[in-house]
């Protein structure tokens, strides 16, 4: 797959980065060289085979359902941009 | 008698009361005051360790019994969540940020009473084989080739982690390895690295790269510090629902150092002309010292070999790609202010996040986006069960697997760049353990002709850490490499 | 308008789980609390943090989805859905995808009697997300974290539906289901329970219109007042000649329109992906199992029994065993006594009181045990039924006894025949024209001597008596 100025833009889009044409320019090529790098795996045949997404083979592990607010608010927002009473605030979004 | 200490020294210095742990710990802090070209801290907590220290020669001085880690000064990469000091993951996007936490690694090395000197600087959130994409600069190489005054890298992403050790700025440290992020720079500095089984080591509280594939462990001096260490980090937690519920192991009381009759597999598919002679020179060498020691060599196949570096591409960004979209300026870290949310968005993650970082979440989106899923994730993960049924099978026959750790040695950190992929083939044997989620560790073996340290991997089966250290340290013993870097930086 | 025209609906319910705690998290669930007081690390994606599932929240799933005649599946998968929301911290929803915990089953709908299945796709846990503010300032929207993370089931239909009325009598239905459950309290104006419509019409025969999705739908008179708008919407721009695009409405209950949210153009691509930071769900059969043996009675069955057992109507039926504290409070005045009388005393005078204080069944002023001795005292004759409404009317506001009302208003019935005579000739005597009328084959007069004798004693003769003793005496 060539990346292009339209498909690198799609992909950021959806990342939530926004690239200058410099940057769109590297990363074209970048990711072109990278995409042919793991199409390697397109001549194996892995039809009969299983996914593994996690190598631990374990049941999953549960919790009780035991309620406890351990944080405070204030610690909550102890790393915070920005707040406002309490809430974590953002740009006004229009819905 | 302050210098090059591990953990076993230090600790029988303090317990017969040699010295005490703040004249340690402030000779270190001197030596990281004087390191500042290796560039190899990101924070320096001085007040923290000075405290610590006092606290162990306050039990020491009560003649409390001690444990082996109280009052040894320990350094952690910049991923680890420490609670009241800056934890960045070398990245601008986290550069302020100070948690109210503490990873489950540290906090067991802390209930221990060892004394934390700092956070390492790293490939930025782990994402390099150089340490170069720090958003706080790359890490200098203690070492150099002979008569050759260039900057070398110390292999990545713990880069850090493994350059303090080398220039002894700490007596051991903490990193992670994702796919070969303890195990590369470790080799590239004359150090051993171990990677635990995946599950073995808690993730909670460590900055995540790719869930699937990160696990902490220790860069270390010897392999009874890297045994001590990992006694320490392991054992299950229960807020990581990928922890493993195994006992935890005493490995260091434990520790021996027989291979006999042990079956060493030797994977032919590790074997090429591109390896460099010299590698290819230890990687005999060790054959030899295993066969002498009482061990058998069996030549095994991995036929898949070559597929896990392209797998590890895809599912690595894929995971990152989701992982790192909470930077997103909201809650904590950078924030670029700007009119509309989307536009905040975009703004905070294009200047918090550097290049490597923008190229492995544009890959990761692509990979997981609509019409590609299944032809690039899906693959990888089918690719990934082929190679951990590789090494099932090979394990049948074997108890552990030997092969060099690293393609090359320590690179120039001016080496040109022609793309990225050429970085990428640094983890070629590295990234199969991480797939297959196998224990595996590099230790020194020797130095290149330029001087360089050249290290071997050996890799068990899951779980089998005990074995994985044992036949390290009958390598160790019968190699006695005792090579250090000539101390230029201060 | 609509000649020739078939609706066809499918709807995602959103159910919040009853549990203490969140889906991944310890944080509470309690609804009101201060803003961002209940958002623990995890909540709030802080670097590290990692996702421990809850237990209990699965326990309430497999519930529901037995419940729902659903099939469990034993090994299900939590993926990743991705997006970036500023009320979604770690910018990917926890949620099942390809593997959800519950897969196909089933619920009866009644709609005036005429019953109709509707199939039931899936039930999946995700997490909720937090909630935003937009009136708060006029620059900035503030985001309150205590419902991130929250565990909710989607619980998806097939398009089964085609009418309004379907589509609130199955939401209904499930609604009842989980409430009897215990699974999930249903409070829809908190936002417990919320339904997405997925709406598409299409001539008879023809095959499936594109469809529209009104999203977040959370009472029944909008639902009902969404798809009538919708469908008209639809049929106009398709007879207009033009097509469906197909895209997410949002309904305007100022307006009583849907409006377009997104196109399908902007639809998110979400890249699921099987969540790394967790290991597939394994269920045990026996556990299942034993869930299964546990499920308390549901409302289908219910109703059965109810029909059976007291021998009431299928309206009164559906009716009290709409909700479980309802039929329980139905069952505990029945018990023993007269069942007709029950029935009336719970759907007639009970329901219009809670109707008119607006009131649950769980806060009635009246209990189930004292309106038991209400009915107990009119079937033992001591008061009339008329009587026994004006005590009600006391017991809805005072806390005293039957007896203690019955006694201070005296009430209490004459069922005394010499009595009750003495009053009958009284009134014989004072109207011997309409005994004369009466006698020549007026028999409706009967009710005016019934109704004088009740003046005289004040509604306190036994009806019955009455009845029979005035017949007795004028026929004579």
């Amino acid at each position: 797959m060539e990346f292009d100025k339209n498909s690198t833009l799609k992909l950021a889009k959806l990342a939530r980065l926004s690239l200058n044409d410099e940057q769109l320019n590297s990363l074209e090529k970048d990711l072109t060289s990278i995409v042919s790098f793991i199409d390697q795996l397109k001549e194996i045949n892995t039809d009969k085979i299983d996914p593994t997404s996690n190598s631990l083979n374990q049941d999953l592990i549960l919790r009780e359902d035991i309620a406890e607010n351990s944080l405070s608010n204030e610690d909550l927002l102890k790393n915070v941009p920005e707040s406002e009473l309490g809430f974590f605030v953002v740009p006004k979004v229009l819905e | 008698m302050l210098d090059n200490l591990t953990i076993e020294k230090t600790s029988k210095l303090l317990s017969e009361k040699q010295v005490s742990a703040l004249e340690i710990t402030n000779n270190y802090l001197k030596k990281i005051k004087d390191s500042n070209k290796l560039n190899c801290f990101i924070t320096v907590s001085d007040e923290k360790a000075i405290d610590a220290a006092k606290q162990t020669d306050k039990r020491i001085s009560n003649n409390e019994k001690i444990g082996l880690l109280d009052g040894v000064p320990l350094a952690y990469k910049d991923l680890f969540c420490t609670d009241g000091i800056l934890t960045t993951a070398s990245s601008k996007i986290l550069s302020n940020f100070i948690p109210t936490y503490e990873s489950t690694v540290t906090a067991n090395c802390k209930n221990q009473g060892a004394v934390v000197l700092g956070k390492l600087n790293c490939d930025e959130f782990a994402m390099g084989s150089t340490n170069k994409t720090s958003f706080y600069g790359p890490v200098i190489n203690p070492w150099k080739s002979i008569g050759n005054d260039e900057d070398l890298v110390p292999g990545g992403s713990s880069g850090g982690s493994a350059a303090a050790v080398a220039a002894d700025l700490c007596v051991a440290s903490l990193g992670t390895d994702t796919g070969g992020s303890i195990r590369q720079p470790a080799s590239f500095t004359g150090l051993v690295g171990l990677k635990p089984t995946y599950g073995r080591v808690s993730r909670w509280g460590t900055v995540a790269f790719a869930s699937s594939l990160d696990q902490a462990g220790p860069i270390s001096k010897t392999v009874e510090d890297a045994a001590i260490l990992l006694e320490t980090i392991s054992g299950h937690d229960n807020k990581d629902s990928t922890s493993s519920l195994k006992e935890n192991e005493l490995f260091y009381s434990n520790l021996n150092s027989s291979v006999k009759n042990l079956k060493i597999g030797v994977p032919k598919e590790y074997m090429s002309d591109d390896l460099p002679e010299e590698i290819q020179k230890f990687w005999n060498e060790g054959k030899k010292i295993l066969t002498e020691n009482g061990a058998e060599l069996v030549e095994i196949s991995l036929p898949s070999t070559n597929t896990a570096l392209p797998a590890y591409y895809i599912i690595a960004p894929a995971e990152a790609s989701s992982n790192l979209s909470r930077y997103d300026g909201v809650k904590y870290g950078l924030r670029v202010k700007e009119k509309s949310l989307i536009e905040m968005y975009e703004s905070t993650r294009s200047e918090g996040f550097g290049d490597e970082v923008k190229r492995r979440i544009m890959i990761g989106t692509y990979v997981l986006s609509s019409g590609y899923y299944d032809a690039y994730y899906i693959k990888a993960q089918k690719i990934r069960s082929i190679i951990k049924n590789d090494f099932d099978n090979v394990f049948k026959n074997v108890d552990a697997i030997f092969t060099p750790a690293t393609p090359n040695t320590a690179f120039p950190i001016n080496r040109e760049e022609i793309d990225p992929v050429q970085n990428y083939l640094n983890d070629i044997f590295t990234v199969p353990a991480n797939l297959a989620g196998l224990p595996a560790i590099s230790i020194p073996f020797g130095l290149d002709n330029s001087g360089l340290p050249i290290g071997m991997q050996l890799i068990t089966n899951s779980f089998e850490e005990q074995m994985l250290l044992n036949i390290s340290k009958n390598l160790q013993d019968t190699i006695n490499f005792s090579n250090q870097p000539i101390q230029w930086w201060a | 308008m609509n000649n020739n025209w078939q609706t066809v609906i499918g709807i995602e319910i959103h159910a919040q789980v009853n549990s203490n705690s969140k889906l991944f998290s310890s944080s509470s669930t309690e609804f009101g609390s201060a803003p961002n007081t209940q958002v623990s690390l995890v909540d709030a994606a802080m670097p590290g943090m990692l996702p421990v599932i809850n237990k209990f929240c699965i326990e309430q799933a497999v519930k529901s989805g037995l419940g729902l005649n659903a099939k469990i599946n034993k090994i299900s998968i939590f993926d990743r859905k991705n997006y970036f929301y500023q009320d979604l911290p770690q910018g990917y929803q926890i949620s099942q995808f390809k593997d959800p915990i519950v897969g196909e089953g089933s619920i009866e709908i009644d709609i005036e009697g005429t019953k109709k299945v509707i199939g039931i796709e899936r039930l999946h846990l995700e997490q909720d997300a937090g909630k935003s503010l937009h009136d708060q300032d006029p620059k900035l929207t503030f985001v309150d974290l205590n419902r991130s993370g929250i565990a909710l089931m989607e619980i998806v239909s097939k398009p089964d539906m085609s009418s309004p009325e379907e589509a609130v009598a199955y939401i209904r239905k499930v609604r009842t289901i989980l409430r009897y459950l215990d699974t999930c309290d249903g409070n829809m104006e908190q936002g417990s329970l919320r339904a997405d419509i997925n709406i598409s019409v299409r001539k008879e025969g023809d095959e499936l219109g594109t469809r529209c999705e009104i999203k977040n739908l959370n009472s029944f008179k909008h639902i009902n007042a969404a798809i009538n708008f919708e469908v008209d919407r639809q049929i106009k721009i398709i007879e207009g000649g033009e097509k469906i695009k197909q895209e997410t409405r949002l309904y305007d209950v100022v307006a009583d329109k849907t409006r377009s949210m997104r196109s399908k153009e902007d639809a998110h691509d979400y890249r699921y992906f099987p969540d790394p930071d967790l290991l597939p769900l394994k269920l045990d059969q026996d556990w299942i199992d034993k869930l299964k043996k546990d499920l308390p009675e549901l409302p289908d069955e219910k109703k059965a029994r109810f029909i059976e057992l007291y021998k009431i109507s299928e309206y009164d039926a559906e009716v009290l065993t709409s909700d479980r504290l309802t039929s329980r409070y139905f069952e505990d005045v029945a018990t023993n006594r007269n069942a007709k009388l029950a029935v009336s005393w719970v759907a007639s005078e009970l329901f219009a009181i809670l109707n008119k204080l607006n009131l649950s069944i769980e806060k009635s002023p009246v209990n189930s045990k004292q309106l038991g001795e209400l009915i107990d005292e009119i079937e033992s004759g001591v008061i009339s039924n008329r009587a026994a409404k004006e005590v009600f009317e006391e017991m809805c506001e005072s806390d005293k006894s039957v007896k203690d009302i019955i006694n201070d208003k005296g009430l209490v019935q004459i069922s005394d025949t010499s009595e009750i005579e003495k009053f009958i000739d009284q009134v014989l005597i004072d109207n011997p024209d309409n005994v004369q009328k009466y006698k020549e084959g007026k028999t409706k007069l009967l009710g005016f001597f019934i109704g004088e004798v009740m003046k005289a004693t004040k509604g306190k003769a036994n009806p019955g008596l009455l009845n029979q003793i005035v017949k007795k005496k004028l026929d004579n």
